[in-house]
């Protein structure tokens, strides 16, 4: 028998006790119980009066104070229940809030002016309409072809664009997708990475798709304005699996800035030879100056191409996309419709958020462990205090 | 068994509630602090003191987990404990609960006789004995409140309430 067990007689003795508590009739061999009970009862101290009295009336008191707080009208204060519904709600609320403005629902025509650059500097996006101006070429590079806007301008209407200073930068950026999908759905996500660059402002320069069962592949060259690339890159992500995404940006601010500044400079110079030219004695000096004017005039022009080819290099960021057909993709319907395209990128957004989670308790948690164990090493400790002091009693 | 409902923190019957737990449990609080204290002034001061926490600490009450009363008793008995260690550290000498034999005065002399007895017989027991009975007899908690108030299981508070039973017996010299 181990030491808790107790006999059948003992247990009914207690079940005795208990009915003798409860005032309910007990045999009579339990009566002798009944009266040591009684017996107990009526040796129990009893309070003073003075100190009843006294209790009474700090309790009432207490409870009276409550009971006009709870009659007073203000905020009744949110019990521990309503604190965690309340803070899930918001929670809930984030989440879905992030999932809406990440699948584009409220706005589908992302048009950021500025963004920020890798480097966490702002990136200049113009408001001119080269910004979204197509390239000329048509093969796959990096570099956009220069518009014509400004190439021609004659050196009479020159105005140099301001040169980019401190923290502002002109960045290019070049990225690189590639996509996986089943080759029954080459076709649908082919479409639909032109229907989505075209919704984004930007354009193909070039594609390629071929149908061709398991060698099925396509590839296009996108042009799409700077400030618009993340969100494309983002919503052609979830077209497909994504297989590959490089990302890399180039800061040419500083050619930039020399060749405004190599544009003043012969702006400047220009503008003395004009003056000698009005004041040339002779046809052969006047001949000399026009020369020479004219051969400024030309690298004028050249250097007004090369800030436009420039500026249109910050503005328009190129992306190449790779589609490949690939098993494992299947799951990735492309005939998915915008509830599924946001469905996808919110679960993106999900994901994100749980990693930022994970994050967050990884660092939470130690903390809150420690605080728990020393919490319950002080409680242990305190409460075996507590029994020592009742043994000792 | 007395029943007691739940002691809601909020709500306009939250007051009245903790007042009737106050009511029907009081007495027996004190009885029981005194019991461990055996000092009427440090009895009265931790019997307050236990009210003055169940108050503010009404909000951390979990019905699930036990009965207001086993929740009261439990913060009388930490309560008093705390005072015990207390004047432990200090070295307070203890002062006896003022003799109240004059009570029983009016009584039946055999009665009067076997309820100093006891009485004596309880202050006699280890003070786990008298904890336990003076729970159980005075403070009519079941064996799970018991269980709940002295952090053992509900068996082994049992065992330990039989075990002062028969104690308490021997020091009265009563035969079951």
């Amino acid at each position: 028998m181990s030491r808790n067990e107790l006999s059948a007689a003992e247990r009914e003795e207690l079940d005795a006790l208990d009915r003798i508590i409860a005032r309910e009739p007990v045999s009579e061999r339990h009566l002798e119980l009944a009266a040591l009970v009684d017996s107990v009862r009526a040796g129990a101290q009893r309070m003073d009066p003075a100190f009843a009295a006294r209790l009474d009336a700090e309790v009432a008191e207490r409870a009276e104070r409550r009971r006009h707080r709870s009659l007073t009208p203000r905020l009744a204060r949110p019990g521990l229940r309503r604190i965690a519904l309340a803070s899930g709600g918001l929670v809930a609320a984030a989440v879905a809030f992030t999932i809406v403005i990440s699948s584009g629902v409220l706005n589908g025509s992302h048009t950021p002016t500025s963004e920020n650059s890798p480097s966490g500097t702002p990136l200049i996006v113009p408001r001119t309409p080269s910004a979204t101006a197509a390239p000329a070429t048509s093969k796959r590079s990096p570099t956009i072809a220069a518009p014509t806007a400004g190439a021609g301008a004659g050196a009479s209407n020159f105005a140099a664009s301001p040169a980019l200073h401190g923290a502002a930068r002109l960045v290019h950026k070049d990225s690189t997708l590639t996509l996986a999908t089943s080759p029954a759905t080459m076709q649908g996500v082919a479409n639909r990475i032109v229907a989505a660059t075209e919704r984004t402002g930007g354009v193909v320069a070039s594609s390629n798709v071929a149908i061709a069962g398991a060698a099925s592949h396509a590839s296009f060259t996108l042009a799409v304005p700077s400030g618009h690339l993340d969100h494309l890159i983002a919503t052609l992500s979830a077209l497909a699996s994504v297989r590959a995404l490089n990302q890399s940006t180039n800061d040419i601010t500083d050619s930039y800035n020399q060749e405004q500044a190599r544009l003043a400079d012969n702006a400047a110079t220009r503008s003395a030879l004009l003056a000698q030219l009005a004041t040339a004695a002779t046809a052969a000096q006047q001949a000399t100056i026009q020369k020479q004017l004219n051969r400024l005039e030309a690298r004028i022009a050249a250097e007004h191409r090369e800030i436009a080819r420039l500026e249109n290099q910050g503005h328009t960021a190129t992306l190449a996309v790779a589609v490949v057909a690939g098993a494992s993709a299947a799951k990735h319907a492309a005939s998915a419709g915008p509830f599924t395209t946001a469905f996808n990128r919110g679960l993106h957004a999900l994901e994100a958020i749980l990693a930022i989670a994970l994050v967050a308790l990884a660092i939470v948690l130690p903390f809150a462990l420690s605080a728990l164990a020393l919490w319950w090493g002080v409680t242990s400790v305190r409460q075996r205090a507590r029994e020592r002091a009742m043994r000792t009693a | 068994m007395t029943v007691i409902a739940a002691v809601p923190t909020s709500g306009p019957g939250a007051s009245e509630q903790f007042e009737q737990l106050y009511r029907s449990s009081a007495a027996d609080v004190y009885a029981y602090v005194a019991s461990l204290l055996r000092d009427r002034t440090a009895a009265e001061d931790v019997t307050a003191l236990a009210f003055e926490r169940a108050f503010r600490r009404r909000a951390l009450f979990d019905v699930r987990r036990g009965t207001p009363r086993s929740w009261l008793f439990a913060i009388a008995r930490n309560a008093a404990l705390d005072e015990l260690r207390r004047r432990r550290r200090s070295g307070a000498l203890l002062h006896d609960v003022a003799d109240t034999s004059s009570e029983f005065e009016d009584l039946d002399p055999d009665l009067a006789d076997r309820r100093l007895l006891v009485r004596e017989g309880l202050a006699e027991l280890a003070a786990g004995d008298r904890e336990v009975i003076l729970l159980k007899f005075v403070g009519r908690l079941s064996n799970a409140e018991l269980a709940r108030v002295l952090r053992c299981s509900e068996s082994n508070a049992g065992t330990r309430l039989h075990r002062a039973i028969v104690r308490l017996r021997e020091v009265c010299g009563v035969t079951q």
